[in-house]
Order: structure tokens, then C-alpha cells, then sequence
């Protein structure tokens, strides 16, 4: 581990001096030893301040979208996860890749639950890589859990959605930190034509959790930074699950933020469609 | 405040005898910004009109809804009377009463109940409603015309005589489609060759059709008045501009190929004309069949050309021109009944073949010179069963529609048999017989007396014992078992889209049904238009239909056109989507799932802060926009908005119906 933090803190280090990058987004130490910070390295000297341990757990992309146009290229240390998160960010034309430096780490897992399903421990993209490819492998149980749900009747899903929903705040915090997320202005912000309803009760809460998740259902990349920001405990990636689970029932294998240049099947039209719904 | 008025249509009793729509009316007056309500018997009458604008005056409205029939029917209507008055023609909103409330409830209660809510909706939109202008675009005067039988044909010539410029697209070597394959033309027994013929030359000679055989469509982008088309002109590897069809170099050529012309029953040579009156009347190569172009050896056609009109070394071509308006044209195939019916034999029995098949035995310039002869034998057969709805009609194997024509057919096919061999025994198994048209009914008749059995059922198998086809089956007049045994079997099978349809409507940006026919867009209204302006239909593209239908569709199209030409100008719906590019993030999901091509992503000067930016938004070309919405639904951030159905009045609307 020891290693893998000098070289990326060398590396990092070099590419402020030599001007390659305007800065670096990675990982700092914070007070407590479980919990680590995103932070912004933009001057040489500071790189020894970047950490890479288990607690890394913060994705370091959709930072970058805070700066679409950069003037230098804007250095991301990435993960796996965090490369997935790139490519559905310059797959929905929100970032060109040409301002990216992408400082890949593969990654064997973090404090962090959903990364015991994960299947792209190794960044799928990137400029540079520090240290070893680890050992990738297919995840049975993707959607197990929300096959279990699906078992339930129609109301017990409505009664343990309605509940949960009951508890949500409008922090938007999952929407801020969801890389599937990018559009200039959310719909969520827009008070003129009154799509989402400020008030906290049953109805605008429903609203803001189902156009969520319809939102970013179908370009989900499953890093599930959705449900670890959020501060009531919602289940919220069981909704893009499900969405993802249904789309790989109906169109096949299918995960976003590969290296594929896929479109989004919600969005795509093509005349070989399944189509016994019309 | 807007000043709405609200006018509640009777429809005779259509919609006054499920609603009560003088209380419909009486509960739109307690609607906010509501100044009038009423109802009237017919509210689209000169009269019912009439009081519209009457209370437009009186009441000085600036914008009405009227409670009617769907906006398919009269939404037009109201819009033309609006010009009459002060209000803009897009201030108006159509209450859908009739087919969506009176003619689909029984419970009067319930229904007047739906019908205020339908009429509220309107009431929250029309208030949201902002005056629409249309604005202008020129037309490019020349018609494409693809597919060249009898439809294009027709369509073609009339469009040429009325003075325009047509091009006439075919992907066959030659023109004529699927009449000039056939005999004669029921019921009046005309020759088919001899009236599609001459009409063929014609087109060949006509100064205004500029013919395009052997070529495809390659892409289509603009709209209507302005369609920029790419064709594909195969290689043909025979220079047409030299080669006078004197037909030496077919008569040398050593390759012999079945003839798709004949269906299968005789063989043309590698260098061929699909038939002897084909227009062009040169020959082509056909690139997989000759030995020069597959081995590289023979050359025997390029040796005894007196003219060096053959080159080995032809290519595929594409050229572009602008057309103003495209007729679709594209015709029928027959199911591949063969995989469909293994009872039938599947095809393994030479004598069982198809109506199209029979139409070249019997045909004076066919395969036998017009003597009908069993395929496997040559031989006359003496007893010939026919077999009908060989995958129409039939849910289970084939299509579940009818195809129209076969019936009619199937009485020719009969007659013609009898007529031509003495003694012989014709027997038609049918499920129903279906003779409407002029005449039609009287020659059905006719092949009865001729000596015809008919016998309603189906074939349930057909097998070979000696030379002879057993057909079994069931009369189920009588309620038994049959078995006739037969020499020759034709089966009458349906008609399908033919081949290749599918990428025609995708570049066109049409629709096509379940079955593969393509979408007209009103079935009964715009039978020959489609939902894309400037895209018309003609022939069994559409649907399975005969020749005389064919032709009239194909007139009926062509007129179309002709209106179309006849203005230098034409109009375009001001109801046309609309970005707004503060808000657009340049995602680009709404060019993904335009149906008409009519986004595009364009870069934009903009400043984030203090820094100037190049940024990516859509960009809507209005010309080609038909207003569907699909780019509305498909932006997350709303940032698109459909002119009359903007996001803020369709959110009036929901929130009008949950009150």
C-alpha cells in the first residue's frame, strides 16, 4: 500500500511541475483515521497530502463537471467505479476527454458495501496506472436482491416504497453526487413550470424518487454513491436496479459506462425492437 | 386575464345523447377566466360557426375551446374560422367529447362527469395558449416516384403530365412489377402486358420522367419541398448510354441462371433482360452469376459486343438531387409459403406451385409459351385443385389479414384452366368467397357455370401417390372429409410487404404497421399521405389490394403532389418543438430519438462566469420538425419544449384533471 501512495503522490507530483494538469482531485487524510476527504491538489508541494486506503470511498469524478471547461486538463485520480463515472460523463457529452488526465488505481474494495458486487475493480480508462491489475470477478448475485423484491405483491411494494419516500428530505444529495446526473439545470430546480413540488409530503417526495430514478435508470453505472450520501438510509439503488435488472431481461447483458460507445437503450430507436407492449 | 369562450358541440346525438352537455357548459362558466359557455346542435355547420365568431365579438374573447370531436376531424376546421377573427388559430383548444367520452360510455352520469373534466383540461391549457405563426418554405418542383410497377408508374405519368419533373426509382433491371408478370386482369380478361406495356414505354419516352433503374434508395435528410435524396446506382456493368439491346452478347453468354422473371421455371444467362418488353430494353450483368466478374475468365459478351458497351470494371454509384415531394411506391411480394406450410410439401413437390407461378405457365410469352404444363412433367394436367388463403387468413402460420385480390384471381385461374384444357376438373377450396368490385361478383359467377367446383375448406394436406398429389381436406358445408386427387395443386398465397421495406420507411422516416405495410395517415381521411409531409403512398405498400385500386391510389397520390407543386410556397405548422439553450446540457438524447432527423447538435458562443465558452446545445430545424414531442419527452431537463403542447400547459392540464 505503502508504495502505491508514493507513486502516486510522485506522480502526481510531477505531472503539477511539468504542467500537464491544472490540478488533481483525489483523496486526503481528515481528522478521524476511517474517513477521507476529496481533495483538490493544485500546487506540487501539496501532493503528499493525497491518501489511498480502505476509506477512499468518495467518487472523485462528477467533481470534474463543477469545470467543463477547463483551461489545463483536470487530473482525477479513478478507481474503478470512478472511470465508469468518466465514460458516462463523456458518453453523455458533459466532459471531453482530451481535458482529462485520468491517474487510474485499481481498487480491491473500500468501506463501502456495494463495492462486494463490484465488477470493474480496474479502471476501464485512464492515462496512467498505479500499481497491479487485481483479479476481476462476475458478480451472480447483480440483481439478486431485487429479484427477492420483486416477489412481493403489488401493495407491499407500493407500502414499502411509499414509507421510504416518507422519509426523504429533498437534500437532492443523491442527485449531486450521481455522475448519471449532469444536466445543467435540473428539473428538480426549475420552480416556473413546476415539475417537482417543494413540499415535503407523500406526493412531491414519490415524484422526485420515481423522475429520478426514470432519469438515470437506463445509464445507472452502479457505483451507488446515491445511497451512501443519503442521509435518511434510502434504498435508492434498488430503483435503478431494478430498472437495469428489467432492461437486461428485456435487451441483454447490458452495464453502462463501459468502453463501448452503446447508446442508452431508453433513448435509442432501432426498428429490431422488441415491441409486443404496442 | 384571458377572456375564454367555450363552446359545447351536440353532434346530433353523437355526444347530446351520452351527455349532458348543457351541463357541461353551465360547469365551464364557474371556470377561471371563463367569460362565456354554451352548447350548440353542430357546432362545425356554417351557423354553429357563425355564433362562434358572433360571441368572439360580443363577449371580445381571446381564445375559445370547443367541446367536440377529436382535433383529427375539426381542430383544422376552427383553426381556418379563426382567421376570420381576431383570435390567432393556435388559441384554440379541442375538448375530445365525442370519440374519447360519448361514444365509448353508456352511463350518461358518469360520462357528462368525464366529459367536464375533458373540457376543464382544455379550459387549464387554453389559458396557457400563446398566439403561433406560420411561417414559409419554398418547394422544389421534382417528384421521386420508388418503385416502378403499374403504382409508380401511374403516379409517375400523371405527375410528368401535369408539367413536373418526376424521377421514376427502380431496384429491378427493369420496370413493370408485378403486373407485367401476369396474364390477364380480372374480371374483364385484358391482357396484362398488353395495358402495362405500352405504359412502361411511355414512361421511358416521357420528357419529364427521368427513368432510374436498377438503383436504390441510399439516404434521405431535408423535408417537405426540400428532400435532399442519395441514390445508389448499382453497377450494371453495362454502359446503357451505348448499348442499343440488339441482344447479341445474351444469345453467347455461358452461364445459365434460374429466371426470377419466370419464378423459377425457365433460365435467363448471366448477361440478361429480365423480359422481352423490358424498359430499359438493354440488358445487365448480374455480378454473382457471370464467370467474369465471379473466376475472371469468359468475357465472351464484352468480345461479341459490336459496340464495347460491356465493362467488367463498372461500380456502384450514388448521386444526389433535391426532390420536393416522394411517393412510396414500393409493391407486394408473396409469403414464402414454402416454410410455412410443410403440409403442403414445403415446395418438395415441382407441381405445387404459386398463383404468380401459374401466371407465367399460362402467360403466351411464359416459360411454355402459354400452354399449361405440370412443371415436373410437362404434361397437361386434367385435374387441378386450387387452393385458397394459403397464409391470409391465418393467424396461427401466416397473416391474419386478407389479401384481397386472391379470390378473384383464384375464379381466373379457374376459368382460364377450363377454358384451356378440354375435360379438365377444377376444384377451389375456399373459405369465403369475396367478390366486391365493379363486376367482380358476376365473373365469379361466371367460373361456377364454367364447370368450377368450389368447396369450402381448407387443404389440411397434400402428398404424392404415383404421379398424382393427394389433396386432403374438409368440406365443411357437408361436414365430411374430402380427397381430391389432383395433377397440378396452385396455391393462392398472401401478399407480404415486399422485401427491403423495413429500410425504406427507417430512411423516410414513415411508419409501418404490424404486418410491415407502411402507415397512411388516416385510414379513412389521408389514405395516401403519411404522418411525414411531403411522403406519399401509392399500391399495395400500404396494403394488399388489386389493380384497379392500385392505379386509383397511385392517381390519388400523384394529385397530391400535383397540389403540392402547384404553390411556389407552402406553409408550415407553427407547432414545432423549440430549444431552449440557456437550459440545454448538449446531452444529445432528443437527436437520438427524432423519428424525422430534425435535430442536430450545434456548437454555440456562451460565458460561464467571466470565460468565454464554445458549448454544444440541440438545435431544432422547424422545417423538418413535424411536431411529435418525442425530443420533449426525452429531455431530462426540459429544456425542450413543443410549440402548443409546452410543458407548462401540460401541467395545467394534469393538474386540471386531479382537482
Amino acid at each position: 500500500m505503502s508504495s502505491i501512495i508514493e507513486e502516486l503522490q510522485s506522480t502526481v507530483k510531477k505531472l503539477l511541475e511539468d504542467g500537464t494538469v491544472g490540478y488533481v482531485i483525489g483523496w486526503g487524510a481528515t481528522r478521524f483515521p476511517d474517513r477521507t476527504t476529496p481533495v483538490f491538489i493544485t500546487r506540487p508541494e501539496d501532493a503528499h497530502k493525497l491518501v489511498w486506503n480502505h476509506y477512499c470511498v468518495n467518487g472523485t469524478a462528477k467533481y470534474a463537471l463543477d469545470d467543463r471547461y477547463p483551461e489545463k486538463k483536470i487530473g482525477i485520480i479513478i478507481r474503478g467505479c470512478d472511470s465508469r463515472a468518466v465514460n458516462r460523463m463523456i458518453q453523455d457529452n458533459q466532459l471531453k476527454r482530451e481535458n482529462l488526465y485520468l491517474i487510474g488505481i485499481p481498487c480491491d474494495g473500500k468501506e463501502n458495501p456495494v463495492c462486494e458486487g463490484c465488477q470493474h475493480k480496474n479502471p476501464l480508462v485512464y492515462d496512467v496506472l498505479i500499481g497491479t491489475p487485481v483479479e476481476e470477478k462476475i458478480n451472480p448475485d447483480r440483481f439478486k436482491e431485487v429479484a427477492e423484491f420483486e416477489k412481493l405483491s403489488q401493495d407491499e411494494k407500493y407500502e414499502y416504497w411509499a414509507k421510504q419516500y416518507d422519509k426523504c428530505i429533498h437534500c437532492y444529495a443523491c442527485r449531486n453526487v450521481c455522475p448519471a446526473c449532469n444536466c445543467k439545470e435540473c428539473y428538480a430546480d426549475q420552480y416556473r413550470v413546476g415539475w417537482q413540488g417543494k413540499q415535503n409530503n407523500r406526493n412531491s417526495n414519490q415524484v422526485y424518487g420515481l423522475t429520478r430514478a426514470f432519469h438515470v435508470g437506463d445509464r445507472c453505472i452502479e457505483c451507488g454513491e446515491c445511497e451512501r450520501v443519503c442521509p435518511m438510509g434510502l434504498p435508492i439503488m434498488r430503483q435503478t436496479k431494478k430498472m437495469l435488472k428489467d432492461i437486461n431481461d428485456l435487451f441483454g447483458d447490458y452495464e453502462c459506462g463501459l468502453n463501448d460507445s452503446r447508446p442508452h437503450v431508453l433513448g435509442e430507436f432501432d426498428l429490431q425492437d422488441r415491441d409486443e407492449f404496442m | 386575464m384571458s377572456r375564454i369562450g367555450v363552446f359545447v358541440c351536440h353532434c346530433g346525438t353523437n355526444i347530446a345523447g351520452t351527455v349532458d352537455v348543457a351541463r357541461v357548459a353551465e360547469a365551464m362558466k364557474a371556470e377561471p377566466g371563463v367569460v362565456f359557455a354554451t352548447d350548440y346542435k353542430y357546432m362545425c355547420s356554417e351557423p354553429g360557426q357563425q355564433m362562434v365568431k358572433d360571441m368572439i365579438k360580443e363577449h371580445k374573447l381571446d381564445r375559445i375551446v370547443i367541446c367536440s370531436c377529436t382535433p383529427r376531424m375539426h381542430e383544422n376546421t376552427f383553426r381556418k374560422m379563426l382567421k376570420d377573427t381576431d383570435v390567432n388559430p393556435y388559441m384554440l383548444e379541442i375538448a375530445n367529447i365525442r370519440e374519447q367520452c360519448s361514444w365509448v360510455h353508456t352511463d350518461k352520469e358518469k360520462a357528462t362527469e368525464k366529459a367536464i373534466a375533458l373540457a376543464r383540461m382544455a379550459v387549464a391549457k387554453v389559458g396557457r395558449d400563446f398566439p403561433l405563426f406560420t411561417s414559409t418554405i419554398p418547394i422544389h418542383k421534382k417528384a421521386l416516384v420508388i418503385g416502378g410497377g403499374i403504382a409508380g408508374i401511374q403516379a409517375a405519368l400523371d405527375i410528368a403530365d401535369a408539367g413536373y419533373q418526376v424521377t421514376l426509382l427502380e431496384r429491378e433491371p427493369s420496370i413493370g412489377g408485378r403486373m407485367v408478370m401476369l396474364d390477364k386482369t380480372f374480371p374483364t380478361l385484358d391482357c396484362s402486358a398488353c395495358i402495362s406495356t405500352p405504359k412502361m414505354v411511355e414512361v421511358s419516352a416521357h420528357p419529364n420522367i427521368e427513368l432510374r433503374t436498377s438503383c436504390e434508395l441510399e439516404d434521405v435528410s431535408g423535408y417537405v419541398g426540400n428532400f435532399e435524396v442519395t441514390i445508389r446506382q448499382k453497377a450494371r456493368y453495362v454502359n446503357h448510354d451505348i448499348c442499343t439491346g440488339c441482344g447479341l452478347c445474351e444469345t453467347k453468354c455461358p452461364t445459365k441462371v434460374i429466371s426470377e422473371f419466370n419464378q423459377g421455371m425457365s433460365e435467363r444467362r448471366a448477361i440478361y433482360k429480365s423480359f422481352a418488353q423490358a424498359v430499359p430494353a438493354k440488358p445487365v450483368i448480374d455480378p454473382d452469376h457471370c464467370r467474369k466478374l465471379q473466376e475472371g475468365k469468359c468475357g465472351v459478351c464484352q468480345a461479341v459486343c459490336p459496340l464495347k458497351a460491356i465493362n467488367f470494371e463498372d461500380k456502384d454509384t450514388t448521386f444526389t438531387d433535391t426532390y420536393g415531394a416522394i411517393i412510396v411506391s414500393t409493391g407486394y411480394q408473396l409469403i414464402q409459403w414454402q416454410d410455412l406450410y410443410p403440409e403442403y410439401g414445403g415446395g418438395r413437390f415441382k407441381d405445387v406451385i404459386s398463383g404468380l407461378q401459374f401466371e407465367r405457365l399460362v402467360n403466351a410469352s411464359g416459360p411454355t409459351e402459354g400452354h399449361i404444363l405440370r412443371p415436373s412433367d410437362q404434361t397437361e394436367p386434367k385435374d387441378v385443385v386450387i387452393v385458397k388463403c394459403v397464409g391470409s387468413r391465418d393467424p396461427k402460420k401466416g397473416k391474419s389479414y386478407c389479401s384481397r385480390a386472391c379470390c378473384m384471381y383464384a375464379a381466373k385461374h379457374a376459368h382460364q384452366i377450363l377454358e384451356k384444357i378440354p375435360d379438365s376438373n377444377v376444384y377451389v377450396f375456399y373459405m369465403d368467397v369475396r367478390t366486391p368490385g365493379k363486376g367482380y361478383e358476376e365473373f365469379y359467377d361466371r367460373t361456377r357455370k364454367d364447370g368450377a367446383n368450389y368447396i369450402r375448406g381448407r387443404v389440411a394436406k397434400i402428398y404424392k401417390e404415383g404421379g398424382r398429389l393427394i389433396c386432403r381436406g374438409e368440406d365443411s358445408l357437408l361436414g365430411r372429409q374430402v380427397t381430391v386427387e389432383a395433377d397440378l395443386v396452385i396455391l393462392e398465397t398472401a401478399m407480404v410487404p415486399a422485401d427491403g421495406i423495413g429500410e425504406v420507411v427507417h430512411k423516410l422516416g414513415i411508419a409501418m404497421d404490424a404486418d410491415g405495410w407502411v402507415q397512411e395517415a388516416h385510414p379513412k381521411l389521408r389514405p395516401v399521405e403519411t404522418q411525414t409531409a411531403g411522403v406519399y403512398l401509392a399500391g399495395t405498400c400500404q396494403g394488399p389490394k388489386d389493380i384497379p385500386d392500385t392505379v386509383a391510389q397511385a392517381s390519388a397520390a400523384a394529385a397530391k403532389v400535383c397540389g403540392l407543386f402547384s404553390k411556389s410556397e407552402m406553409e408550415t405548422s407553427p407547432m414545432t418543438s423549440k430549444v431552449d439553450q440557456s437550459k440545454c446540457c448538449g446531452c444529445g438524447h432528443c437527436e437520438v430519438c427524432c423519428p424525422y432527423k430534425a435535430i442536430t447538435l450545434v456548437e454555440i458562443d456562451d460565458r460561464e462566469g467571466p470565460k468565454k465558452i464554445r458549448r454544444t446545445v440541440a438545435s431544432v430545424n422547424s422545417g423538418l420538425c413535424q411536431g411529435c414531442g418525442c425530443c420533449a419527452a426525452a429531455c431530462r431537463t426540459g429544456a425542450i419544449d413543443l410549440l402548443g403542447f409546452t410543458n407548462d400547459q401540460i401541467l395545467r392540464e394534469v393538474d386540471a384533471l386531479c382537482q
